[in-house]
């Protein structure tokens, strides 16, 4: 039969198994990714070779084909990959297995009776990390590399839902570089984004994994805090004051001292709105900045 | 408008109806207890109800039928065969997470991904790619016909209560809707499925139907 050579010519994988789930057919393309050859896994067991694949999910998909005739997809956003393959076809990928979307269909003999199944795989790692890539960008301000203001809205919007749900705090810093607009008039805008960067990333640095910093403005900051109540938010404001006060920022043989003013909000039962908690918190920093700068103010 | 509806040819004669009405009853009778089988979950299909519309006429029908409009999900399929068209399967908005555990899904789950969301998504087209699936292919196999399946998606999601899109829908093809209400083991969730096909596979249909009754005259 000619055709039966585009079987091994295709750029996808191709497998084959019987009703007992052992490998019937393996193409070139699942040798060349798998590192096993056609000889050495015909025969034997799929899930000797490849026991990650004894799930319900993948178990229950084979029977609906030998049962329906259906056909199964696994896409590559909730499996990631059926087949554990090195991502090899793709260099700048933060993928460490090569994401693949794959399905699975019935073989019929002339009578009709599903007698084998077959499962294809597709590499989609290039398009998953293009795709990873721009929800990244969507969501980091391009210039310090922390989270962006839209990210903060739905972030915001999520973590209100969750409050009512389990009613656990939730606190959050706004701050501000004080006399910003003297620095970039100064050293110019070039030392301006330095500062910024600067004082971004020391403050990430201090930060628990569980919280976010955003760039909500030009240099104006948030910092959300989960599962954290006033008082202890406070400290933390305190605490990002005094390390950028005493921070060194050495840009072209200058050390250039900045500090920033800080508010201090927490979600309460008359908040009940993101927008309502972002209106506390910035009050909180004009407070801050009308009683002299450099300091932190919680809301009233 | 109402006399050239009326002077529109039936999509299926009365006879006709009633054997594809006979023949969804044999082929989700045997889903039911297939699907209790392939999927270990217990399942209840009513009786389907059969009726064919055309095409266009599917959004108003949708509406009509489905009490909370404004919550919605659709996943279509595309199904090709003799007979082929789109499967529309129509969901209640909360059900993509309410069946994530019975279908055991969060096995599968990526650590980085946003849970509740993603997998509420993955599952709705998990579960509309077995349903459409056993009832396509029931009724293909008792057609004697051999059907192939795009992957399924989400063409509607938690719908804002604005007009379903009609855009692909011909004024030529016809809708065979099948009304069924499933239940799975907890918690009753009940859908709808559609069957979108073209004029040509209508042809086919009828002398499909035409034989599978032969064999019992």
């Amino acid at each position: 039969m000619i055709f039966a050579q585009i079987f091994d010519a295709i750029n996808i994988g191709l497998v084959i198994l019987d009703r007992d789930l052992k490998v019937y057919k393996w193409n070139r393309w699942m040798e060349m990714n798998s590192g096993i050859p056609a000889a050495e896994i015909i025969g034997s067991h799929i899930f000797d070779f490849f026991p990650n694949l004894k799930t319900r999910k993948f178990l229950r998909s084979c029977k609906s084909v030998f049962t329906f005739g259906n056909f199964c997809f696994f896409s590559q956003k909730l499996h990631r990959c059926l087949f554990p393959f090195k991502a090899t076809g793709c260099f700048d990928t933060r993928f460490e297995y090569m994401q693949q979307s794959c399905a699975m269909g019935p073989l019929r003999d002339e009578n009709n009776e599903v007698k084998y199944l077959f499962i294809y795989v597709q590499d989609v790692t290039e398009v998953a990390t293009y795709e990873q890539k721009l929800v990244e960008m969507n969501m980091r301000d391009s210039l310090t590399g922390i989270y962006n203001r839209r990210f903060l809205e739905s972030k915001l919007r999520e973590e209100f839902k969750r409050h009512k749900r389990y009613s656990r705090p939730l606190s959050i810093i706004m701050f501000d570089i004080d006399f910003f607009k003297k620095v970039n008039d100064k050293y110019g805008h070039q030392c301006g984004d330095f500062i910024l960067k600067s004082v971004s990333s020391m403050i990430a640095s201090q930060i628990r994994n569980v919280d976010f910093l955003i760039r909500y403005g030009g240099e104006e900051f948030c910092c959300l805090l989960p599962e954290t109540a006033l008082e202890p938010a406070i400290g933390v404001a305190e605490r990002f004051r005094k390390s950028v006060m005493e921070h060194d920022n050495n840009f072209d043989g200058k050390n250039i001292k900045v500090t920033i003013s800080l508010g201090v909000a927490e979600i309460r039962p008359n908040i009940n709105s993101p927008e309502t908690l972002l209106k506390k918190v910035d009050e909180a920093l004009y407070r801050a900045k009308r009683r002299g700068r450099n300091r932190v103010e919680a809301m009233i | 408008m109402m006399d050239v509806k009326k002077e529109r040819e039936k999509i299926l004669t009365d006879e006709e109806a009633d054997i594809l009405q006979e023949i969804m009853n044999i082929a989700f009778g045997q889903a039911a207890s297939d699907l209790a089988d392939v999927i270990d979950i217990h399942v209840i299909l009513s009786v389907p109800l059969v009726k064919t519309l055309q095409a266009p006429e599917l959004p108003d029908y949708i509406r009509g039928e489905i009490r909370d409009i404004c919550n919605i999900s659709i996943i279509e399929q595309k199904f090709l065969g003799k007979f082929r068209g789109n499967a529309l399967m129509v969901f209640p908005s909360h059900a993509g997470k309410e069946l994530i555990s019975l279908f055991g899904l969060e096995e599968n789950m990526p650590p980085e991904a946003d849970p509740a969301e993603m997998l509420g998504r993955e599952t709705l087209m998990e579960v509309g790619n077995i349903m459409i699936g056993a009832c396509i292919g029931k009724l293909a196999e008792l057609l004697k016909d051999r059907v192939t399946y795009s992957p399924p998606r989400i063409i509607i999601e938690n719908h804002s209560c604005d007009t379903i899109p009609d855009s692909q829908l011909s004024a030529d093809d016809s809708a065979i809707v099948l009304k069924t209400v499933f239940s799975f083991d907890r918690g009753s969730i009940s859908g709808f499925v559609f069957l979108v096909t073209s004029h040509e596979s209508i042809q086919w249909l009828k002398e499909a139907l035409r034989k599978f009754i032969e064999q019992y005259e």
